[in-house]
């Protein structure tokens, strides 16, 4: 296990990844569990001996809707609104994320609602200042 | 953990200000965080029959210190209370503030510290103070609101990427809420209809209340003669499909005060005690639930303790208030608590049961939505409501038969849920 002190900063670490392409997250070794987005130790059981790891992007899309017509961040004014989904990874972890290929309208929604699960892909968007995750609907 | 108040603790007092707008509402327009507060707390010093220096300790709220610009408030607020030279700490749990201090006072009278403790919690959700004036106030925009408040909300990775309070809160709960118990859409947003209906029929019996104006009354104001033609046109807008602007919270300036005391003390105090029978805090990161919605683990636990502590079963409970920020996820978490049966929130609203005169009451003050909604003083807010019940001095919106065990749970933004149990000495 890494000594802190000479651990990288772990949330610079995770963005600088997504503008790769990369998803990155942290594996407990103690308990196995994926925590995502990475954090120093083990989000489940508490173990500080957490290694890096990077996860698949795949997962299934539970359920969307869509944000706020109005942004609540800057960085999202050009975005919003947007639709907004409930995602279980393939690894485990559950992640809420913007979602790609399905519009904001209630029909749309609605439709999409009554499909049931769908599988998406994490791709990454690149704001005017930061590399975001969202999640494409894979058809 | 033991779980357990070793000294019977009581609530002797409690006070609440209008809450609304400091620039706009007439009952608190242009008064002074310090004087905002200072009126909570002094009706419940006056409640308790105690004076400032008559308590041991104060523990004061506030959650958004950006609009406030009050740190260190218990020292700040001290000459406007008549509590200089007591203990004291500023604290937050942000919308579950002033009940989690209410733990907090209970756990250090039980423990033998403090025979007294005031609680308060002052917010200014609306309003902020203009340039660097001591009593000037301005209007607080909607995004720069939302970016203080978000800041309680995960800012390595949630905020950061996109989170939508709207979307995580009320429509991803909806939709998970429809799906597992096979509510259609057109169903759940007539529920949702008669929920908001019956939030607003408390507002507007309570004269402390935000929005003081029936779902009715709003319809015939715009033109519309039919409620529910108002709840489905344009004025109620979806803000997460298929969640509308109706089940919302709505902001407010306003502070909410508690005394808390030894319940052999409090019996000799102006007003009818109310005992501090148990309590659960449990805090979770985004996301809030796993892949079902409506099942939010840290109230769960929170519940569990709550109940354990209080040793009662959800069938003993006479009223409740669940945060709803959210309409749905208060329904949710009644749901959870035990309270109205799996899937059935939305019939029990359509058919009356958690009016003030129901069978299931439910947040007789208005709730976050028509009472409104200041913080770090909401919790305050909710004690404040199910005390008066429990005293039968409710008004216009008293239950019939004023309830014998009360249960407030609330959401500390984001997220600790915070479940009280209140109960008749």
């Amino acid at each position: 296990m890494q000594a802190m002190s000479e651990k990288p900063n772990k949330i610079r670490w995770y963005y600088e990844g997504l503008s790769k392409g990369v998803f990155r997250a942290s594996k407990c070794g103690d308990c196995g569990k994926f925590t995502f987005p990475p954090t120093g130790c083990c989000e489940y059981c508490g173990s500080w001996n957490v290694e890096n790891a990077e996860l698949s992007g795949k997962g299934t899309l539970l359920f969307a809707t869509h944000s706020g017509s109005a942004a609540s961040h800057p960085r999202f004014e050009k975005a919003a609104p947007f639709v907004y989904g409930h995602i279980r990874l393939d690894e485990g972890p559950i992640a809420q994320a913007i979602i790609q290929g399905v519009g904001t309208s209630p029909e749309d929604l609605k439709a999409l609602y009554e499909k049931g699960p769908v599988p998406v892909q994490a791709v990454t968007l690149q704001m005017d200042d930061l590399p975001v995750i969202a999640f494409n609907i894979q058809d | 953990m033991r779980n357990q108040l070793n000294e019977r603790v009581a609530i002797s007092g409690v006070g609440c200000t209008h809450f609304g707008n400091l620039m706009e509402t007439p009952e608190i327009k242009d008064m002074s965080l310090q004087e905002l507060t200072a009126a909570a707390v002094k009706e419940a010093l006056d409640d308790a029959g105690l004076s400032g220096q008559d308590v041991d300790a104060v523990f004061a709220g506030n959650a958004m210190v950006h609009s406030s610009q009050l740190p260190a408030t218990y020292s700040q607020i001290s000459k406007w209370t008549g509590t200089q030279f007591k203990a004291g700490v500023h604290f937050e749990a942000q919308c579950s503030t002033t009940n989690v201090g209410l733990a907090m006072a209970a756990t250090a009278i039980a423990a033998g510290v403090y025979d007294t403790v005031l609680v308060f919690g002052v917010e200014t959700t609306r309003t902020k103070v203009k340039d660097y004036s001591p009593y000037e106030r301005e209007p607080i925009s909607h995004q720069q609101s939302w970016l203080w408040t978000d800041m309680a909300v995960n800012q390595a990775y949630g905020v950061p990427q996109g989170y939508d309070i709207f979307s995580s809160y009320n429509g991803l709960v909806a939709l998970g809420y429809c799906r597992k118990h096979g509510i259609s859409i057109e169903d759940f947003d007539r529920g949702m209809f008669e929920v908001c209906r019956t939030r607003r029929l408390h507002g507007s019996m309570n004269p402390k209340a935000n929005i003081q104006e029936t779902l009715e009354e709003a319809a015939k104001r715009k033109g519309i003669s039919d409620a529910f033609e108002y709840w489905q046109s344009e004025n109620n807008p979806f803000v997460a499909w298929p969640s509308r602007l109706l089940s919302l919270v709505t902001t407010a300036d306003g502070a909410s005060a508690i005394v808390l005391t030894r319940a052999d003390a409090a019996r000799d105090g102006r007003s009818q005690p109310v005992e501090v029978k148990g309590f659960g805090i449990n805090a979770t990161d985004l996301p809030w639930y796993g892949e079902d919605p409506t099942m939010w683990e840290s109230d769960k636990r929170a519940v569990e303790s709550a109940m354990d502590m209080a040793t009662i079963k959800a069938t003993d409970i006479d009223y409740l208030h669940t945060h709803d920020c959210s309409h749905i996820s208060g329904l949710c978490t009644a749901e959870l608590i035990g309270y109205l049966d799996p899937g059935t929130a939305l019939t029990a609203a359509r058919d009356g049961r958690l009016r003030f005169d129901g069978d299931k009451p439910m947040s007789t003050h208005g709730g976050r939505h028509a009472f409104g909604h200041a913080w770090a003083a909401s919790a305050g807010s909710d004690t404040y409501e199910a005390v008066l019940q429990m005293r039968g001095k409710a008004g216009k919106r008293q239950m019939p038969k004023p309830p014998e065990v009360s249960v407030i749970h609330t959401h500390g933004y984001a997220m600790i849920g915070t479940v009280i149990v209140l109960g008749g000495m």
